[in-house]
């Protein structure tokens, strides 16, 4: 009982660590941008074929190595491009944020169906990036897990350096805090947005190539794992970057009891739970500004 | 839009589609399309007295959709309740469950209004497949495939003949059409147009933004649950497949066609993705994503929806009629 207990807990920290990954990067987008990004799952997805294409059918040199190193590239453009053709083109309109919604979700649709088209509706498996086990006394550990959880804190480590740093990064806060204070200092702001944009765009494209080890390549599960990047936003605060990190691991956590106590197919019950509760008592999510 | 030429613009639409079965009565792929469309546009016409006259964000019209209709299909299967009257039940149960969701989420500012609307909707899969949903009766993964059809003064209203389902369908619809028009028209959609331009002000006219939205989200969850009442007994059968973001996408485009908040656009906007969406059937899973695709193109270039040109068009037409009376 104590031991099955410390798996389940692991196995919630790992998924919390690359939630919290996801997470920070959908808060962020909405913090400094505004836009509701309905399409998040579907990038995840394009991070899990992306490192199945070049793990598998192309057999890249190097293994994850270099799917980390070409995804960084990848992933920014992709971002980058799409914030500038599809989604700055609607923020002259009053009535922006749904349109942004729509589109978004239009997108996801577009894109789930686009990888069925390519990929067959069949579920694809990543090989793990290094295979293994740890024992600690007697708990086992999969190596494979214990590098899933430290690359998704040292990515979140590595954004919190550039966020807090940088030129850019200040940038992006500076935005974030007032968009039209940061135009008149100078600030390029649609350049702004379109950075957040692909950053976190970067973000859930890594948390995809991590967690699709585990979880396998599903072209239609992009909308669970959208829900739970939103519920962790939502719960945690909109646009608090702190708020979600502690809202991804305490969601990961109680994903990971739930199932394993009561079965996977209430933990969506027991999540949206969670969210309406938490609303109810703090409309704006645990660390949100008023 | 004024009254006048809103009720005009509705009474020529449904004018036009009250005759539609004396040309098409025999044809049964075109007249499930104009029963469809009639089914459709109360559907998304409920969304947009939400989303484009009340402004609240929300994304659960298919779920309460598919919640009046397991409602009904529930009750008739399992009660042994008759059709005419489990549909109604169904309706205020739908209602029932949009204020419950109202509650705690109109409370909230606008893109958590969405979140939670829209994890109804998927909460929703897990509930009806799993251990919860089949104890109720929703028949797990496989659905509810034996619905009775509807019976009304001894006549059988079912898909085997479409020319009488199609009239009873139209008849609810006008009725639905008018209250949905009656409540835009009257102090309620004032309210909301006041709670749109400024929350502040209104507020401080003694508008009640929680009351009225929430009385809006009750009357429009019931219209919904209503009308996926009938839409379950009309097919016979239902499934989880109705949650599916192909459903939800369809909706959409009937209101990026017809304008959000333009009214009597998103009942245009029913007309032509219905039909599109039949026409693309054949295609199978190419459909979701052509569908997709022109989401994506309409919001970019389609900005108040095509009701506005066709007014234009129509409005010497309709100038016509408003001097003879």
């Amino acid at each position: 009982m104590f031991l099955e207990i410390i798996e389940v807990f692991t196995s919630g920290l790992i998924n919390g660590s690359v939630y919290a990954l996801m997470a920070v990067g959908l808060t962020l987008v909405y913090g400094v941008t505004k836009a509701f990004n309905f399409a998040y799952g579907s990038f995840y997805n394009l991070g899990g074929y992306f490192a199945w294409v070049l793990l598998i059918p192309l057999g890249v040199i190097g293994g994850y190595f270099s799917v980390f190193f070409m995804a960084i590239p990848f992933f920014f453009i992709v971002g980058y491009l799409l914030e500038k053709v599809l989604i700055s083109p609607l923020r002259k309109y009053d009535d922006w944020e749904m349109k942004v919604m729509m589109l978004t979700l239009g997108l996801s649709l577009f894109m789930d169906f686009g990888y069925q088209a390519i990929f067959g509706p069949r579920i694809k498996s990543l090989p793990g990036i290094i295979e293994g086990t740890v024992q600690v006394g007697e708990v086992v550990l999969f190596q494979q897990d214990i590098v899933i959880f430290i690359l998704s804190l040292s990515g979140m480590l590595c954004f919190w350096w550039i966020l807090n740093n940088t030129r850019t990064g200040m940038a992006v806060q500076a935005v974030a805090q007032n968009p039209a204070g940061a135009q008149i200092v100078g600030i390029p702001k649609d350049f702004i947005f379109a950075a957040t944009f692909a950053i976190s765009t970067m973000m859930v494209g890594f948390g995809g190539i991590l967690l699709c080890q585990k979880n396998f390549v599903d072209p239609m599960g992009s909308t669970d794992i959208m829900i739970k990047a939103w519920v962790i936003t939502a719960f945690g605060g909109m646009g608090s970057i702190r708020g979600s990190l502690y809202a991804a691991f305490i969601l990961g956590m109680l994903e990971a009891f739930v199932g394993w106590y009561f079965g996977m197919i209430h933990v969506q019950i027991a999540t949206l739970t969670l969210l309406l509760v938490t609303l109810a008592i703090r409309p704006r999510g645990l660390m949100g500004r008023e | 839009m004024s009254l006048k030429r809103m009720i005009l613009t509705l009474c020529g639409f449904y004018c036009v589609m009250g005759i539609m079965p004396l040309f098409f009565g025999g044809t049964d792929y075109i007249m499930n399309i104009l029963i469809m469309i009639l089914i459709w546009a109360v559907v998304a016409s409920c969304w947009d007295v939400i989303m484009g006259f009340a402004g609240i964000f929300s994304f659960g019209q298919v779920a309460f959709y598919v919640i009046g209709a397991y409602a009904s299909a529930i009750l008739s299967v399992s009660m042994d309740i008759p059709p005419v009257f489990s549909i109604i039940m169904a309706g205020v149960i739908t209602g029932l469950v949009g204020v419950l969701v109202g509650l705690p989420c109109l409370r909230l500012a606008g893109p958590y209004v969405a979140l939670v609307t829209f994890a109804v909707h998927m909460t929703l899969v897990p509930f009806l497949r799993g251990p919860l949903g089949r104890a109720i009766g929703s028949g797990g993964s496989q659905g509810i495939l034996t619905i009775p059809p509807i019976k009304l003064f001894g006549l059988a209203f079912s898909s085997d003949q479409l020319v009488p389902f199609f009239y009873l369908t139209f008849f609810l619809t006008i009725i639905c059409t008018l209250v949905l028009v009656l409540m835009i028209k009257s102090y309620w959609g004032t309210a909301f147009l006041a709670l749109k331009d400024s929350e502040n002000f209104a507020a401080s006219l003694g508008i009640s933004a929680f009351k009225y939205k929430l009385m809006v989200f009750a009357l429009t969850s019931f219209i919904t649950g209503l009308f996926g009442a009938l839409y379950a007994h009309y097919v016979g059968m239902l499934s989880t497949k109705m949650l599916s973001m192909d459903v939800f996408t369809i909706l959409m485009i009937m209101m990026v066609i017809g304008g959000i908040g333009k009214y009597p656009g998103v009942v245009v906007g029913a007309v032509i993705t219905v039909t599109l969406s039949q026409l693309l059937a054949p295609l199978g899973m190419y459909r979701p994503l052509i569908m997709g695709a022109i989401v994506v193109v309409l919001v970019l270039f389609l900005r108040d929806g095509i009701i506005s040109p066709i007014i234009r068009l129509l409005s010497p037409l309709q100038r016509v009629v408003v001097e003879e009376e």
